[in-house]
């Protein structure tokens, strides 16, 4: 499914969804294809105002990448506003602009989507970033486990 | 007596029959509707494309030592046509070899210009942009067109090119 321009999905998308494929370019390296996330779960971190905000996704990042043996990816989505910088990220960073038909904005932003190996959302968090890690981590750790449990849909 | 009996023991056979007849009417008209389908879409694809404007654009990658390929942009007469982002698969993909058809588009017969740019990264993973503008010229017959991003060995960078099939 293709999206063009600002988001149609991301108004609607909710917990059970599935949600639809888009391809971004990041600032860090090759673009990066939700459908070839397939397989693993994904944790899409969409970011709200962000000009460098690298500290505030270090905690992120370190989790993600904690997380790696149990297959988890995780991507950071930013969006361009102004003369804002993209953070300096060691995992994939993406850059939503609206030139590219293949990607698509989620409004809810900041927010954090959990994504199960089938593509469907199972968890969405959305508000500030570093007020939500706590909870973010905790539930990303009960998802995981499920999963690992085989159920990883709830 | 007899005659009921008789028929009786025939109604199993002559309802089997008339199941086979109906069975091989159903399927008949199942292989129908296939037909017209495709039929349908064979038209539905000369209307939306026909030979006389269908212009095609496949790209690849000779080597890639010099050059990954980011994203790229086709525009025919300064319109945008085709765009697309390359995933680190993709790439992987191109150098193995593959070709990877970017689309089709519709072309007016006649002389028209072609740009396409790509942006991506050297070996040096610095940001590098390759591009060509050619003219070309559409007939009756389909423009099939190859971009091929190519390696320059003496310069440690690449180019592209605008190939016809």
């Amino acid at each position: 499914m293709l999206i063009s321009g600002v988001c149609y999905a991301g108004e609607t998308l909710r917990p059970g969804d599935i949600v639809p494929d888009f391809t971004m370019p990041a600032t860090n390296g090759f673009g990066q294809r939700l459908a070839e996330a397939r397989g693993a779960p994904l944790m899409l971190i969409w970011l709200g105002r962000c000009d460098e905000c690298s500290e505030t996704l270090v905690r992120y990042q370190l989790l993600a990448e904690s997380l790696e043996m149990d297959g988890l990816k995780g991507w950071f989505v930013w969006t361009p506003d102004g003369d804002a910088l993209p953070p300096k990220m060691r995992l994939p960073v993406l850059k939503y602009e609206g030139k590219w038909r293949q990607s698509w904005q989620f409004k809810g932003r900041p927010a954090v989507m959990l994504i199960d190996p089938d593509g469907q959302l199972d968890h969405l968090i959305t508000g500030d970033l570093d007020e939500n890690y706590p909870e973010t981590e905790k539930v990303l750790m009960r998802w995981l486990s499920l999963g690992r449990d085989g159920q990883i849909s709830e | 007596m007899k005659y009921i009996l008789v028929l009786l023991l025939a109604m199993p056979g002559m309802l089997w029959a008339e199941d086979a007849a109906v069975r091989e009417d159903v399927r008949a008209a199942k292989e129908t509707v296939l037909e017209l389908n495709r039929d349908l879409y064979e038209l539905e694809r000369e209307l939306l494309s026909p030979a006389t404007t269908r212009a095609s654009f496949n790209l690849t990658l000779n080597h890639g030592e010099f050059f990954e390929p980011l994203s790229i942009e086709v525009s025919v007469d300064d319109e945008l046509k085709i765009q697309h982002l390359y995933t680190e698969r993709q790439v992987k993909a191109l150098r193995m070899g593959a070709v990877q058809p970017l689309g089709d588009i519709n072309l007016a017969p006649g002389k028209h210009t072609v740009r396409a740019v790509v942006r991506g990264v050297d070996h040096l993973g610095q940001g590098r942009e390759l591009s060509v503008a050619e003219q070309v010229n559409k007939t009756s017959k389909p423009l099939i067109t190859e971009l091929v991003i190519v390696d320059r060995d003496e310069l440690k960078s690449a180019r592209v090119q605008l190939k016809y099939w």
